[in-house]
Protein backbone atom coordinates (compact mmCIF):
# COMPACT_ATOMS: atom_id res chain seq x y z
CA UNK A 1 0.00 0.00 0.00
CA UNK A 2 1.66 3.16 -1.02
CA UNK A 3 2.10 5.64 1.52
CA UNK A 4 1.27 8.47 -0.93
CA UNK A 5 -2.22 6.91 -1.34
CA UNK A 6 -2.61 6.77 2.56
CA UNK A 7 -1.36 10.28 2.85
CA UNK A 8 -3.58 12.12 0.36
CA UNK A 9 -6.88 10.14 1.91
CA UNK A 10 -5.67 11.30 5.40
CA UNK A 11 -5.60 14.76 3.83
CA UNK A 12 -8.13 14.91 2.18
CA UNK A 13 -10.43 13.28 5.07
CA UNK A 14 -9.26 15.62 7.43
CA UNK A 15 -10.40 19.06 5.13
CA UNK A 16 -13.80 17.30 4.86
CA UNK A 17 -14.00 16.91 8.64
CA UNK A 18 -13.05 20.49 9.04
CA UNK A 19 -15.20 22.19 6.38
CA UNK A 20 -17.35 19.73 5.58
CA UNK A 21 -18.32 21.44 1.72
CA UNK A 22 -19.36 19.92 -1.36
CA UNK A 23 -16.31 20.77 -2.84
CA UNK A 24 -14.33 18.39 -0.28
CA UNK A 25 -17.06 15.85 -1.60
CA UNK A 26 -16.17 15.95 -5.18
CA UNK A 27 -12.51 15.84 -4.60
CA UNK A 28 -13.26 12.68 -2.50
CA UNK A 29 -14.91 11.14 -4.96
CA UNK A 30 -12.23 11.92 -7.63
CA UNK A 31 -9.93 10.63 -5.67
CA UNK A 32 -11.83 6.96 -4.57
CA UNK A 33 -11.73 6.48 -8.90
CA UNK A 34 -8.10 6.73 -8.70
CA UNK A 35 -8.25 4.29 -6.16
CA UNK A 36 -10.22 2.41 -8.04
CA UNK A 37 -8.15 2.67 -11.13
CA UNK A 38 -5.11 1.27 -8.78
CA UNK A 39 -7.31 -1.29 -7.79
CA UNK A 40 -7.30 -0.67 -3.86
CA UNK A 41 -9.63 -2.98 -2.59
CA UNK A 42 -12.75 -1.81 -0.13
CA UNK A 43 -11.19 -3.47 2.76
CA UNK A 44 -7.71 -1.59 2.43
CA UNK A 45 -9.47 1.86 1.51
CA UNK A 46 -11.23 1.16 4.99
CA UNK A 47 -8.08 0.19 7.20
CA UNK A 48 -6.57 3.75 5.64
CA UNK A 49 -9.70 5.48 7.46
CA UNK A 50 -9.49 3.63 10.12
CA UNK A 51 -5.85 4.27 10.41
CA UNK A 52 -6.57 8.06 9.65
CA UNK A 53 -8.92 8.67 12.57
CA UNK A 54 -6.65 6.82 15.09
CA UNK A 55 -4.64 9.62 14.04
CA UNK A 56 -6.90 12.53 14.33
CA UNK A 57 -9.10 11.07 17.08
CA UNK A 58 -6.48 8.90 19.18
CA UNK A 59 -8.57 9.63 21.89
CA UNK A 60 -11.61 7.11 20.67
CA UNK A 61 -12.68 4.46 22.62
CA UNK A 62 -11.63 0.98 21.81
CA UNK A 63 -15.21 -0.14 20.48
CA UNK A 64 -14.96 2.30 17.56
CA UNK A 65 -11.68 0.65 16.37
CA UNK A 66 -13.27 -2.92 16.65
CA UNK A 67 -16.19 -1.81 14.86
CA UNK A 68 -13.77 -1.01 11.93
CA UNK A 69 -12.36 -4.18 12.28
CA UNK A 70 -15.52 -5.72 11.76
CA UNK A 71 -16.29 -3.84 8.84
CA UNK A 72 -12.95 -4.69 7.12
CA UNK A 73 -13.90 -7.80 7.33
CA UNK A 74 -17.32 -7.09 5.74
CA UNK A 75 -15.68 -5.78 3.12
CA UNK A 76 -13.24 -8.09 1.73
CA UNK A 77 -16.17 -10.25 0.10
CA UNK A 78 -17.70 -6.77 -1.68
CA UNK A 79 -13.86 -6.73 -3.14
CA UNK A 80 -14.10 -9.89 -4.27
CA UNK A 81 -17.57 -8.81 -5.81
CA UNK A 82 -16.02 -6.29 -7.47
CA UNK A 83 -13.33 -7.62 -8.76
CA UNK A 84 -15.10 -10.78 -10.37
CA UNK A 85 -17.49 -8.17 -11.66
CA UNK A 86 -14.08 -6.58 -13.15
CA UNK A 87 -12.59 -10.06 -14.90
CA UNK A 88 -15.84 -10.59 -16.57
CA UNK A 89 -15.63 -7.81 -18.21
CA UNK A 90 -12.76 -8.01 -19.21
CA UNK A 91 -13.73 -11.69 -20.70
CA UNK A 92 -16.75 -9.72 -22.54
CA UNK A 93 -14.49 -7.50 -23.92
CA UNK A 94 -12.43 -10.25 -25.07
CA UNK A 95 -15.12 -12.23 -26.48
CA UNK A 96 -16.77 -9.07 -28.68
CA UNK A 97 -13.19 -9.11 -30.44
CA UNK A 98 -14.04 -12.82 -31.46
CA UNK A 99 -17.43 -11.85 -32.41
CA UNK A 100 -16.64 -9.48 -34.79
CA UNK A 101 -13.51 -11.46 -35.98
CA UNK A 102 -15.84 -13.97 -37.35
CA UNK A 103 -19.00 -11.89 -38.32
CA UNK A 104 -16.17 -10.41 -40.73
CA UNK A 105 -14.90 -14.24 -41.29
CA UNK A 106 -18.70 -14.68 -42.05
CA UNK A 107 -19.15 -11.77 -44.17
CA UNK A 108 -16.07 -12.79 -46.50
CA UNK A 109 -17.46 -16.57 -47.07
CA UNK A 110 -21.04 -15.71 -47.40
CA UNK A 111 -20.51 -12.70 -50.00
CA UNK A 112 -22.35 -13.19 -52.91
CA UNK A 113 -22.82 -10.37 -56.04
CA UNK A 114 -26.24 -8.32 -56.60
CA UNK A 115 -27.50 -9.38 -60.37
CA UNK A 116 -27.24 -7.55 -63.58
CA UNK A 117 -30.55 -7.41 -65.53
CA UNK A 118 -32.18 -4.76 -67.81
CA UNK A 119 -34.86 -4.05 -66.69
CA UNK A 120 -35.09 -5.42 -63.41
CA UNK A 121 -34.06 -3.91 -60.18
CA UNK A 122 -32.97 -5.29 -57.04
CA UNK A 123 -33.12 -3.60 -53.34
CA UNK A 124 -31.62 -5.97 -50.25
CA UNK A 125 -31.26 -5.17 -46.84
CA UNK A 126 -30.09 -7.51 -44.33
CA UNK A 127 -29.27 -6.41 -40.67
CA UNK A 128 -28.26 -8.81 -38.16
CA UNK A 129 -29.52 -8.62 -34.60
CA UNK A 130 -26.39 -9.13 -33.18
CA UNK A 131 -22.87 -9.95 -34.22
CA UNK A 132 -23.55 -13.29 -36.66
CA UNK A 133 -26.35 -12.95 -39.11
CA UNK A 134 -28.57 -15.40 -39.33
CA UNK A 135 -30.28 -14.98 -42.24
CA UNK A 136 -28.61 -15.34 -45.83
CA UNK A 137 -29.16 -14.09 -49.12
CA UNK A 138 -27.62 -15.55 -52.40
CA UNK A 139 -27.91 -14.93 -55.39
CA UNK A 140 -27.13 -16.97 -58.84
CA UNK A 141 -27.52 -15.07 -62.55
CA UNK A 142 -26.15 -15.18 -66.37
CA UNK A 143 -26.65 -11.61 -65.20
CA UNK A 144 -28.22 -11.63 -68.43
CA UNK A 145 -31.95 -13.26 -68.92
CA UNK A 146 -32.38 -15.08 -65.67
CA UNK A 147 -31.98 -14.02 -61.94
CA UNK A 148 -32.49 -16.52 -58.79
CA UNK A 149 -32.58 -15.65 -55.42
CA UNK A 150 -32.72 -17.12 -52.35
CA UNK A 151 -33.92 -16.38 -48.88
CA UNK A 152 -32.64 -18.22 -45.79
CA UNK A 153 -33.53 -18.06 -41.90
CA UNK A 154 -31.50 -20.34 -40.19
CA UNK A 155 -33.93 -21.04 -36.78
CA UNK A 156 -31.53 -20.86 -34.03
CA UNK A 157 -28.39 -17.90 -33.76
CA UNK A 158 -25.72 -16.64 -33.58
CA UNK A 159 -22.58 -19.11 -34.10
CA UNK A 160 -23.95 -21.99 -35.10
CA UNK A 161 -26.25 -20.77 -37.50
CA UNK A 162 -23.91 -18.87 -39.28
CA UNK A 163 -21.70 -22.62 -39.79
CA UNK A 164 -25.08 -23.67 -41.15
CA UNK A 165 -25.09 -21.02 -43.22
CA UNK A 166 -21.57 -22.30 -44.98
CA UNK A 167 -23.73 -25.89 -45.70
CA UNK A 168 -26.04 -23.43 -47.52
CA UNK A 169 -23.93 -21.53 -49.56
CA UNK A 170 -21.80 -24.53 -51.00
CA UNK A 171 -24.89 -26.02 -51.89
CA UNK A 172 -25.93 -23.29 -53.87
CA UNK A 173 -22.69 -22.95 -55.24
CA UNK A 174 -22.78 -26.59 -56.92
CA UNK A 175 -25.51 -25.14 -59.00
CA UNK A 176 -23.84 -23.19 -61.12
CA UNK A 177 -27.27 -23.16 -63.83
CA UNK A 178 -28.59 -19.68 -63.61
CA UNK A 179 -32.18 -21.16 -65.07
CA UNK A 180 -32.06 -23.46 -61.63
CA UNK A 181 -35.76 -24.55 -60.75
CA UNK A 182 -36.63 -23.37 -57.47
CA UNK A 183 -38.72 -26.76 -56.64
CA UNK A 184 -35.56 -28.83 -57.40
CA UNK A 185 -33.23 -26.67 -55.27
CA UNK A 186 -35.63 -26.43 -52.47
CA UNK A 187 -35.14 -30.17 -52.32
CA UNK A 188 -31.72 -30.47 -53.33
CA UNK A 189 -30.49 -28.09 -50.00
CA UNK A 190 -33.33 -29.85 -47.86
CA UNK A 191 -31.49 -33.30 -48.79
CA UNK A 192 -28.41 -31.65 -47.46
CA UNK A 193 -29.11 -29.94 -44.78
CA UNK A 194 -31.69 -32.53 -43.00
CA UNK A 195 -28.53 -34.53 -42.81
CA UNK A 196 -26.75 -32.61 -41.10
CA UNK A 197 -28.21 -30.46 -38.63
CA UNK A 198 -29.25 -31.25 -35.19
CA UNK A 199 -32.73 -32.27 -34.84
CA UNK A 200 -33.79 -28.45 -32.99
CA UNK A 201 -31.92 -26.20 -35.76
CA UNK A 202 -33.88 -25.97 -39.34
CA UNK A 203 -34.01 -23.26 -42.01
CA UNK A 204 -36.93 -21.65 -43.94
CA UNK A 205 -35.99 -20.76 -47.28
CA UNK A 206 -37.72 -18.57 -50.42
CA UNK A 207 -36.27 -19.50 -53.80
CA UNK A 208 -37.04 -17.20 -56.75
CA UNK A 209 -35.75 -16.93 -60.27
CA UNK A 210 -37.16 -14.74 -62.47
CA UNK A 211 -36.73 -14.92 -66.20
CA UNK A 212 -36.72 -11.59 -68.34
CA UNK A 213 -37.83 -13.07 -71.95
CA UNK A 214 -40.75 -14.18 -70.20
CA UNK A 215 -41.15 -11.44 -67.09
CA UNK A 216 -41.94 -14.47 -65.19
CA UNK A 217 -41.30 -14.77 -61.41
CA UNK A 218 -41.13 -18.57 -60.46
CA UNK A 219 -41.14 -19.14 -56.73
CA UNK A 220 -41.10 -21.88 -54.10
CA UNK A 221 -40.52 -21.68 -50.36
CA UNK A 222 -39.70 -24.09 -47.27
CA UNK A 223 -41.64 -22.94 -44.46
CA UNK A 224 -40.80 -19.28 -45.27
CA UNK A 225 -42.35 -16.16 -44.40
CA UNK A 226 -44.88 -15.99 -47.97
CA UNK A 227 -43.67 -13.35 -50.00
CA UNK A 228 -45.38 -10.19 -51.47
CA UNK A 229 -46.33 -9.46 -54.88
CA UNK A 230 -47.35 -5.73 -55.85
CA UNK A 231 -49.54 -5.16 -58.78
CA UNK A 232 -49.15 -1.89 -59.66
CA UNK A 233 -52.10 -1.64 -61.71
CA UNK A 234 -54.24 -2.83 -59.82
CA UNK A 235 -52.79 -1.17 -56.49
CA UNK A 236 -52.99 -4.14 -55.06
CA UNK A 237 -51.23 -6.79 -52.63
CA UNK A 238 -51.09 -10.66 -52.45
CA UNK A 239 -49.11 -13.57 -50.35
CA UNK A 240 -47.13 -15.60 -52.53
CA UNK A 241 -47.92 -18.45 -51.10
CA UNK A 242 -46.34 -21.90 -52.09
CA UNK A 243 -46.34 -25.07 -49.67
CA UNK A 244 -43.49 -26.63 -48.41
CA UNK A 245 -41.73 -28.30 -45.20
CA UNK A 246 -39.03 -26.26 -43.50
CA UNK A 247 -36.16 -27.87 -44.72
CA UNK A 248 -34.07 -29.81 -42.44
CA UNK A 249 -36.98 -32.41 -40.79
CA UNK A 250 -37.30 -35.14 -42.89
CA UNK A 251 -35.46 -36.23 -45.90
CA UNK A 252 -38.42 -36.34 -48.70
CA UNK A 253 -40.63 -33.32 -49.51
CA UNK A 254 -42.25 -32.17 -52.31
CA UNK A 255 -42.30 -28.44 -52.41
CA UNK A 256 -44.57 -26.76 -54.56
CA UNK A 257 -43.81 -24.44 -57.49
CA UNK A 258 -46.22 -21.19 -58.73
CA UNK A 259 -45.27 -18.75 -61.25
CA UNK A 260 -46.42 -14.82 -61.48
CA UNK A 261 -46.25 -12.49 -64.35
CA UNK A 262 -44.72 -9.30 -63.93
CA UNK A 263 -45.42 -6.20 -65.61
CA UNK A 264 -44.29 -2.49 -65.80
CA UNK A 265 -43.84 -1.23 -61.80
CA UNK A 266 -44.64 -4.43 -60.37
CA UNK A 267 -42.58 -5.99 -57.74
CA UNK A 268 -41.73 -9.16 -55.46
CA UNK A 269 -41.47 -8.41 -51.57
CA UNK A 270 -39.07 -11.54 -50.31
CA UNK A 271 -38.60 -10.87 -46.49
CA UNK A 272 -37.55 -13.03 -43.62
CA UNK A 273 -39.42 -13.32 -40.10
CA UNK A 274 -37.44 -10.37 -38.61
CA UNK A 275 -39.67 -8.29 -40.70
CA UNK A 276 -43.54 -9.51 -40.05
CA UNK A 277 -42.61 -9.59 -36.29
CA UNK A 278 -41.66 -6.79 -35.54
CA UNK A 279 -42.99 -5.15 -32.16
CA UNK A 280 -43.24 -2.45 -30.59
CA UNK A 281 -44.87 -2.41 -26.58
CA UNK A 282 -48.29 -2.41 -27.66
CA UNK A 283 -47.71 -5.80 -29.84
CA UNK A 284 -46.80 -6.50 -32.91
CA UNK A 285 -46.51 -4.85 -36.27
CA UNK A 286 -49.45 -5.15 -38.15
CA UNK A 287 -48.98 -6.42 -41.92
CA UNK A 288 -51.31 -3.22 -42.94
CA UNK A 289 -48.76 -1.49 -41.78
CA UNK A 290 -45.62 -2.64 -43.91
CA UNK A 291 -48.09 -3.08 -46.95
CA UNK A 292 -49.06 0.69 -46.57
CA UNK A 293 -45.15 1.66 -46.12
CA UNK A 294 -44.60 -0.11 -49.52
CA UNK A 295 -47.22 0.98 -51.10
CA UNK A 296 -46.36 4.87 -50.30
CA UNK A 297 -43.04 4.17 -51.76
CA UNK A 298 -44.31 2.31 -54.68
CA UNK A 299 -42.22 4.83 -57.28
CA UNK A 300 -38.93 5.08 -55.18
CA UNK A 301 -36.41 2.91 -56.96
CA UNK A 302 -36.26 -0.64 -55.06
CA UNK A 303 -33.24 0.20 -53.16
CA UNK A 304 -34.81 3.09 -51.85
CA UNK A 305 -37.82 1.21 -50.75
CA UNK A 306 -36.27 -1.19 -48.60
CA UNK A 307 -33.92 1.46 -46.67
CA UNK A 308 -36.62 3.69 -45.96
CA UNK A 309 -38.54 0.50 -44.68
CA UNK A 310 -35.92 -0.49 -42.53
CA UNK A 311 -35.35 2.97 -40.98
CA UNK A 312 -39.37 3.15 -40.47
CA UNK A 313 -39.98 -0.20 -38.92
CA UNK A 314 -36.53 0.44 -36.45
CA UNK A 315 -37.44 3.60 -35.59
CA UNK A 316 -40.87 2.41 -34.68
CA UNK A 317 -39.16 -0.66 -32.56
CA UNK A 318 -36.93 2.00 -30.90
CA UNK A 319 -33.84 0.98 -32.67
CA UNK A 320 -34.56 -2.31 -30.85
CA UNK A 321 -34.16 -5.31 -33.11
CA UNK A 322 -35.49 -8.88 -32.00
CA UNK A 323 -34.42 -10.58 -34.98
CA UNK A 324 -31.91 -10.51 -38.31
CA UNK A 325 -33.88 -8.24 -40.49
CA UNK A 326 -33.45 -9.06 -44.07
CA UNK A 327 -35.71 -6.99 -47.04
CA UNK A 328 -35.63 -7.83 -50.42
CA UNK A 329 -37.24 -5.98 -53.75
CA UNK A 330 -37.42 -7.50 -57.23
CA UNK A 331 -38.98 -4.33 -59.50
CA UNK A 332 -39.91 -4.83 -62.95
CA UNK A 333 -38.70 -1.03 -64.41
CA UNK A 334 -39.31 -1.73 -67.73
CA UNK B 1 -39.42 -13.18 -21.35
CA UNK B 2 -40.87 -15.25 -18.75
CA UNK B 3 -41.91 -19.33 -18.99
CA UNK B 4 -43.78 -21.62 -17.14
CA UNK B 5 -43.87 -25.44 -18.28
CA UNK B 6 -46.47 -27.59 -16.13
CA UNK B 7 -46.31 -31.47 -16.48
CA UNK B 8 -48.72 -33.95 -15.64
CA UNK B 9 -47.92 -37.39 -15.73
CA UNK B 10 -50.01 -40.27 -15.78
CA UNK B 11 -49.47 -44.00 -17.14
CA UNK B 12 -49.21 -43.51 -20.92
CA UNK B 13 -50.51 -39.79 -20.94
CA UNK B 14 -48.27 -36.88 -20.23
CA UNK B 15 -50.67 -33.86 -20.46
CA UNK B 16 -48.28 -30.39 -19.97
CA UNK B 17 -49.61 -26.83 -19.84
CA UNK B 18 -46.93 -24.09 -21.25
CA UNK B 19 -47.63 -20.30 -20.72
CA UNK B 20 -45.47 -17.61 -21.33
CA UNK B 21 -43.14 -16.33 -24.28
CA UNK B 22 -40.88 -18.77 -26.05
CA UNK B 23 -38.37 -17.65 -27.50
CA UNK B 24 -34.23 -18.20 -27.14
CA UNK B 25 -34.10 -17.09 -23.55
CA UNK B 26 -36.87 -19.21 -22.76
CA UNK B 27 -36.75 -21.76 -25.02
CA UNK B 28 -33.83 -23.66 -23.15
CA UNK B 29 -36.05 -23.92 -20.34
CA UNK B 30 -38.43 -25.95 -21.95
CA UNK B 31 -35.85 -27.86 -23.88
CA UNK B 32 -34.82 -29.28 -20.06
CA UNK B 33 -38.83 -29.65 -19.13
CA UNK B 34 -39.47 -31.38 -22.03
CA UNK B 35 -36.34 -33.75 -21.60
CA UNK B 36 -37.96 -35.23 -18.62
CA UNK B 37 -40.55 -36.74 -20.46
CA UNK B 38 -39.46 -40.47 -21.02
CA UNK B 39 -40.49 -41.61 -24.77
CA UNK B 40 -42.12 -45.10 -24.98
CA UNK B 41 -44.32 -46.89 -27.17
CA UNK B 42 -47.91 -45.41 -27.33
CA UNK B 43 -46.93 -42.70 -24.97
CA UNK B 44 -49.52 -40.04 -25.83
CA UNK B 45 -48.27 -36.34 -25.31
CA UNK B 46 -50.70 -32.91 -24.92
CA UNK B 47 -49.27 -29.84 -24.59
CA UNK B 48 -51.80 -27.10 -24.37
CA UNK B 49 -50.36 -23.55 -25.92
CA UNK B 50 -53.46 -22.05 -25.05
CA UNK B 51 -51.43 -19.47 -22.67
CA UNK B 52 -48.08 -19.01 -24.76
CA UNK B 53 -48.18 -15.55 -25.42
CA UNK B 54 -45.51 -15.80 -27.93
CA UNK B 55 -42.92 -18.26 -29.92
CA UNK B 56 -40.51 -17.34 -31.94
CA UNK B 57 -38.44 -20.24 -34.38
CA UNK B 58 -35.99 -20.76 -31.29
CA UNK B 59 -39.26 -22.20 -29.71
CA UNK B 60 -39.98 -24.08 -32.58
CA UNK B 61 -36.89 -25.78 -32.62
CA UNK B 62 -37.19 -27.28 -29.23
CA UNK B 63 -40.97 -28.22 -29.87
CA UNK B 64 -40.15 -30.25 -33.30
CA UNK B 65 -36.93 -32.07 -31.71
CA UNK B 66 -39.21 -33.08 -28.97
CA UNK B 67 -41.73 -34.04 -31.64
CA UNK B 68 -39.38 -35.80 -33.75
CA UNK B 69 -37.81 -37.89 -30.23
CA UNK B 70 -40.95 -39.18 -28.74
CA UNK B 71 -41.86 -40.33 -32.35
CA UNK B 72 -39.10 -41.91 -33.06
CA UNK B 73 -40.30 -44.30 -29.73
CA UNK B 74 -44.12 -44.93 -31.18
CA UNK B 75 -45.45 -42.19 -29.16
CA UNK B 76 -47.66 -39.03 -30.61
CA UNK B 77 -47.56 -35.25 -29.44
CA UNK B 78 -50.19 -33.10 -29.83
CA UNK B 79 -50.56 -29.44 -29.69
CA UNK B 80 -53.52 -27.91 -28.51
CA UNK B 81 -55.47 -24.53 -28.44
CA UNK B 82 -52.70 -22.31 -30.17
CA UNK B 83 -53.57 -18.79 -30.91
CA UNK B 84 -54.20 -17.73 -34.78
CA UNK B 85 -50.45 -16.34 -34.54
CA UNK B 86 -49.27 -19.28 -33.30
CA UNK B 87 -51.31 -21.27 -35.69
CA UNK B 88 -50.05 -19.57 -38.70
CA UNK B 89 -46.18 -19.94 -37.39
CA UNK B 90 -46.70 -24.04 -37.50
CA UNK B 91 -48.90 -23.57 -41.12
CA UNK B 92 -45.90 -21.45 -42.81
CA UNK B 93 -43.46 -23.67 -41.91
CA UNK B 94 -45.93 -26.70 -43.09
CA UNK B 95 -45.33 -28.42 -39.69
CA UNK B 96 -48.70 -27.95 -39.47
CA UNK B 97 -49.52 -30.85 -41.67
CA UNK B 98 -47.32 -33.10 -40.21
CA UNK B 99 -47.62 -32.49 -37.12
CA UNK B 100 -51.04 -32.97 -34.86
CA UNK B 101 -52.22 -29.38 -34.23
CA UNK B 102 -55.80 -28.98 -32.53
CA UNK B 103 -57.54 -25.94 -34.19
CA UNK B 104 -59.68 -25.96 -31.25
CA UNK B 105 -58.86 -22.60 -29.47
CA UNK B 106 -60.01 -19.87 -27.67
CA UNK B 107 -59.94 -17.03 -30.27
CA UNK B 108 -58.24 -13.71 -30.12
CA UNK B 109 -54.69 -12.72 -30.02
CA UNK C 1 11.33 -28.07 10.07
CA UNK C 2 8.48 -24.85 9.86
CA UNK C 3 5.74 -24.32 12.42
CA UNK C 4 3.01 -26.41 11.59
CA UNK C 5 -0.64 -26.19 13.02
CA UNK C 6 -3.96 -27.50 12.21
CA UNK C 7 -8.00 -28.30 12.43
CA UNK C 8 -9.59 -31.10 11.92
CA UNK C 9 -13.02 -29.99 9.67
CA UNK C 10 -15.61 -31.70 10.47
CA UNK C 11 -18.77 -29.36 12.18
CA UNK C 12 -19.87 -26.36 10.71
CA UNK C 13 -18.30 -24.51 14.09
CA UNK C 14 -14.76 -26.52 12.99
CA UNK C 15 -14.84 -23.51 10.30
CA UNK C 16 -14.85 -21.06 12.91
CA UNK C 17 -11.89 -22.77 14.91
CA UNK C 18 -9.92 -22.20 11.75
CA UNK C 19 -10.67 -18.91 10.85
CA UNK C 20 -8.95 -18.12 14.58
CA UNK C 21 -6.12 -20.37 14.07
CA UNK C 22 -5.69 -18.64 10.68
CA UNK C 23 -5.79 -14.96 11.91
CA UNK C 24 -3.99 -16.05 14.85
CA UNK C 25 -1.32 -17.68 12.55
CA UNK C 26 -1.37 -14.74 10.33
CA UNK C 27 -1.16 -11.73 12.89
CA UNK C 28 2.17 -13.79 14.60
CA UNK C 29 4.07 -14.41 11.24
CA UNK C 30 3.90 -10.18 10.83
CA UNK C 31 0.86 -9.85 8.57
CA UNK C 32 -1.05 -6.29 8.85
CA UNK C 33 -5.23 -6.39 9.64
CA UNK C 34 -6.47 -6.23 6.15
CA UNK C 35 -4.37 -9.12 5.10
CA UNK C 36 -5.39 -11.40 8.34
CA UNK C 37 -8.78 -10.95 7.23
CA UNK C 38 -8.11 -11.68 3.79
CA UNK C 39 -6.18 -15.09 4.93
CA UNK C 40 -8.93 -15.85 7.12
CA UNK C 41 -11.41 -15.40 4.38
CA UNK C 42 -9.70 -17.19 2.39
CA UNK C 43 -9.11 -19.92 5.31
CA UNK C 44 -12.80 -19.59 5.92
CA UNK C 45 -14.07 -20.22 2.23
CA UNK C 46 -11.50 -23.64 1.78
CA UNK C 47 -12.57 -25.07 5.27
CA UNK C 48 -16.37 -24.51 4.29
CA UNK C 49 -15.85 -26.31 0.94
CA UNK C 50 -14.71 -29.14 2.63
CA UNK C 51 -17.28 -29.13 5.20
CA UNK C 52 -20.10 -28.81 2.11
CA UNK C 53 -18.58 -31.30 0.01
CA UNK C 54 -16.03 -33.62 1.54
CA UNK C 55 -18.25 -33.67 4.87
CA UNK C 56 -14.66 -34.13 7.01
CA UNK C 57 -11.36 -32.76 6.13
CA UNK C 58 -7.97 -30.67 7.58
CA UNK C 59 -6.79 -27.47 7.63
CA UNK C 60 -3.33 -26.87 8.16
CA UNK C 61 -1.48 -23.67 8.38
CA UNK C 62 2.25 -23.53 8.04
CA UNK C 63 4.45 -20.49 8.46
CA UNK C 64 7.49 -19.90 6.14
CA UNK C 65 10.40 -18.21 5.89
CA UNK C 66 11.71 -18.08 2.51
CA UNK C 67 14.71 -15.78 0.23
CA UNK C 68 14.03 -13.36 3.40
CA UNK C 69 10.05 -13.24 2.96
CA UNK C 70 7.94 -14.08 5.81
CA UNK C 71 4.54 -15.70 4.76
CA UNK C 72 2.52 -18.32 5.42
CA UNK C 73 0.47 -21.49 3.70
CA UNK C 74 -2.96 -22.39 4.05
CA UNK C 75 -3.04 -26.07 2.85
CA UNK C 76 -6.52 -27.84 2.67
CA UNK C 77 -7.10 -31.23 2.32
CA UNK C 78 -9.50 -33.94 2.45
CA UNK C 79 -10.44 -37.14 1.15
CA UNK C 80 -13.47 -36.64 -0.55
CA UNK C 81 -15.03 -37.28 -3.99
CA UNK C 82 -12.56 -35.09 -5.33
CA UNK C 83 -13.36 -32.15 -8.03
CA UNK C 84 -14.02 -33.36 -11.56
CA UNK C 85 -13.48 -30.43 -13.85
CA UNK C 86 -11.07 -28.05 -12.12
CA UNK C 87 -10.98 -25.51 -15.13
CA UNK C 88 -14.80 -24.88 -14.04
CA UNK C 89 -14.40 -24.20 -10.47
CA UNK C 90 -11.64 -22.04 -11.08
CA UNK C 91 -13.93 -19.61 -13.82
CA UNK C 92 -15.02 -16.26 -13.05
CA UNK C 93 -18.98 -16.40 -12.95
CA UNK C 94 -22.41 -17.33 -11.89
CA UNK C 95 -21.70 -20.86 -12.48
CA UNK C 96 -19.68 -20.86 -9.40
CA UNK C 97 -20.17 -18.23 -7.15
CA UNK C 98 -23.39 -17.15 -7.87
CA UNK C 99 -22.07 -13.67 -8.44
CA UNK C 100 -20.65 -13.38 -5.44
CA UNK C 101 -17.21 -13.51 -6.25
CA UNK C 102 -16.91 -15.88 -3.83
CA UNK C 103 -15.26 -19.57 -4.73
CA UNK C 104 -11.89 -20.62 -5.36
CA UNK C 105 -11.17 -17.37 -7.93
CA UNK C 106 -11.67 -15.58 -4.76
CA UNK C 107 -9.39 -17.55 -2.68
CA UNK C 108 -6.85 -17.12 -5.56
CA UNK C 109 -7.39 -13.71 -5.53
CA UNK C 110 -6.95 -13.76 -1.73
CA UNK C 111 -3.67 -15.20 -1.51
CA UNK C 112 -0.27 -14.86 -3.99
CA UNK C 113 0.01 -18.39 -4.73
CA UNK C 114 -2.73 -21.01 -5.45
CA UNK C 115 -2.41 -24.46 -6.13
CA UNK C 116 -4.87 -27.76 -6.42
CA UNK C 117 -4.36 -31.24 -6.63
CA UNK C 118 -7.27 -33.53 -7.45
CA UNK C 119 -7.87 -37.26 -7.56
CA UNK C 120 -11.67 -38.30 -8.21
CA UNK C 121 -12.68 -40.62 -5.86
CA UNK C 122 -10.00 -40.52 -3.39
CA UNK C 123 -9.47 -36.59 -2.88
CA UNK C 124 -8.52 -33.07 -2.72
CA UNK C 125 -5.40 -31.19 -1.66
CA UNK C 126 -5.32 -27.37 -2.33
CA UNK C 127 -2.42 -24.72 -1.38
CA UNK C 128 -2.85 -21.43 -1.20
CA UNK C 129 0.22 -19.40 0.19
CA UNK C 130 0.85 -15.33 1.26
CA UNK C 131 3.90 -13.55 1.93
CA UNK C 132 4.45 -10.58 3.65
CA UNK C 133 5.12 -7.39 0.95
Amino acid sequence: MPHEIERQYKEILRQYVMRQSEQNLYTGQNFSQQLIQKNISPEEVISIHKSALEEMFPELQMNVWHSFDFLIEMMIRYGLAHAEHQSLLKQQEEMKVEMDLAANVQKTLLKTTVPCIDGLEIGLISVPVRKMNGDYIYFLSDNQTNAGIAVADVIGKGLPAALCMSMIKYGLDSLKDATANPQKVLDMINRIVEKSVDDDMFISMFYGLYNREESLFTYASAGHEPALFFKYKTSEFSNLHAKGLLLGVVPDVTYEQHEVKMETGDFIVMMTDGVTECRTNEGFIAQEIITSLIYSLRDEPAQTIVDKVFKELEQMQNFELRDDFTLVIFKKTV
Amino acid sequence: MNIQVILKEEENYVKGFISGEIDAFTSPMLREKLSEVEPKNDLKVELDMSDVSYMDSTGLGVIVAFYKNINAYNGHVKLTRLSPRLKRLFDITGLGEIMDIDTDNKGGN
Amino acid sequence: MNYRSSVEILTEWDIVAARQLGRNEAKEVGFGTVDQARITTAISELARNIYLYAGKGKIEIERILEGGSFGIIIIASDEGPGIPDVRKVMEDGFSTSGGLGAGMPGVKRLMDDFKIETVIGEGTVIKATKWIR
